[in-house]
């Protein structure tokens, strides 16, 4: 074995960081001491490098593929995820529009006129006189909500006025006395009708309306509504709809 | 490595230090910034074959930076990448000669440049000179030193998987494959001066 071997082979070891001790002091100082030693560990150093860089572009490599692979594959999955979202957005939409469409058929072959009449009567709020000369003894006991107290009182009247056949039938109908509050707008309708005035008018119709349809009478309750549809200048204009006249000319056919 | 989540940059940066480079580091790197070298090619006269070879080149003078110290995460990852295929790209088309105009945002991308990384920029001619000086080395070598360096496998380790008779024959071979490769590399001074100039990135 001649020097120049056992000097590379000391050389390798020491840049495998084989050696320690006396060998490595060794080592050192013969190469501190001989270039071509110096010379011969950075070519060795290179050379160890060269094997490193070799490894790891070829570890890159075969991942690279790998990955091209994957990534190339990622926007046709997005693809498809876009695609299944459609797919489940539009399904839900269907179940939707089905529920909603046996909802609408099931409300329109179901509605009673009890129902509509629950669904828009609101308790009149009486907060001033709309009509009369002068004001109405009903008017208290009204506005306290008493509504007995009003039917008694308008009992004892001799001589009714607008505002009590109006009051009157309001408070029958809150006392679910549908024929009652029937007779007193009717009464209020034909008063005005005799003296060319118009009390009320518009207020009584709604509720005779709502009293009709309260008194499972639909066919009667239909030409007031439809007037009140039809007059976008109406008070109560706003409180009806398509779908509400859809259902009572149904229940007027009956 | 575990896998299932993305590990920080610091966590990376630890994980690329070591001794060996796992794959899924790897894959990160490539989930993560493969779309934006290959945006900023595309963008600037290149092909996505460009931006692929120049993305592999990248990760490689990457984890070399960051096994020789020289990267500590002064900047993110990303930015660092960004700025290494900025560098590599603009020296290539610098290189093909397809415009003045591209000289001039070279320049320009070189002053905006925070950290001074002008120097880590990929020569991929000289890689693939060292690919075909390695592979002229010949298998057996190839497996040894590469199981030795690069896997960091010992000596016995090897011994079992290549089946040799005994491990001084192995720490033989291993000798006469280096110095193989040593001469080789001596041979061609050029080369060596070059490769020793990027491999060290001093």
């Amino acid at each position: 074995m001649n020097d120049n071997f056992t000097n590379t082979n000391l050389l390798i070891q020491y840049l495998d960081g084989e050696l320690d001790g006396e060998a490595l002091k060794s080592i050192q100082e013969k190469i501190a001491a001989n270039d071509q030693l110096a010379a011969e560990l950075e070519s060795l150093r290179l050379a160890k490098q060269v094997v490193k860089t070799y490894g790891l572009k070829k570890t890159i490599g075969s991942i690279h593929t790998e990955m091209m692979k994957e990534l190339s594959a990622r926007p046709v999955q997005h693809r498809i995820g876009i695609r299944r979202i459609l797919q489940y957005t539009a399904r839900i939409a269907a179940i939707l529009i089905i529920v909603l469409g046996v909802t609408v058929l099931y409300q329109y072959f179901s509605a009673t006129p009890e129902q509509l009449f629950r669904n828009n009567y609101e308790t009149f709020q009486l907060h001033e006189t709309r009509g009369g000369g002068t004001a109405s003894v009903l008017e208290d006991p009204f506005k306290n909500g008493d509504t007995a107290a009003v039917i008694s009182a308008f009992k004892t009247i001799d001589k009714p006025q607008p505002e009590d056949f109006f009051l009157n039938g309001l408070a029958a109908l809150n006392l679910n006395h549908a024929p009652d509050a029937i007779h007193s707008f009717l009464a209020l309708q034909q008063n005005n009708k005799a003296t060319n005035t118009h009390f009320f008018e518009e207020d009584a119709e709604y509720y005779l309306g709502l009293a009709y349809l309260h008194n499972d009478e639909p066919a009667k309750a239909l030409p007031l509504f439809e007037h009140i549809y039809a007059d976008q200048a109406h008070t109560y204009h706003r409180k009806i709809n398509s779908w509400f006249m859809l259902k009572l000319k149904k229940m007027a056919r009956r | 490595m575990e896998t299932g989540r993305n590990l920080t940059d610091n966590e990376l940066l630890q994980i690329l230090r070591s001794d060996t480079v796992p794959d899924d580091a790897i894959r990160q790197l490539y989930r993560s910034q493969m779309g934006i070298t290959k945006a900023y090619i595309n963008q600037n006269n290149g092909s996505d074959e460009d931006a692929e070879d120049i993305f592999q080149e990248v990760i490689l003078v990457f984890i070399e930076l960051v096994k020789k110290d020289k990267f500590r995460g002064e900047s993110s990852i990303a930015t660092f990448l960004y700025a290494i295929t900025r560098n590599t790209w603009l020296n290539e088309l610098k290189k093909r000669g397809r415009s003045k105009l591209r000289e001039e945002k070279f320049e320009k991308a070189k002053d905006n440049t925070e950290m001074d990384i002008s120097h880590y920029m990929v020569n991929r001619e000289l890689k693939t000179q060292l690919m075909r000086v390695m592979d002229s080395l010949g298998e057996t070598c190839k497996k040894i030193l590469l199981a030795f360096y690069y896997d960091n496998l010992a000596i016995k380790e090897i011994l079992q998987n290549l089946q040799y008779e005994n491990e001084q024959v192995v720490r033989n071979k291993k000798y006469k494959c280096l110095k193989q490769l040593e001469q080789m590399l001596a041979g061609q001074t050029q080369l060596a001066q070059n490769l020793k100039s990027i491999l060290f990135y001093e």
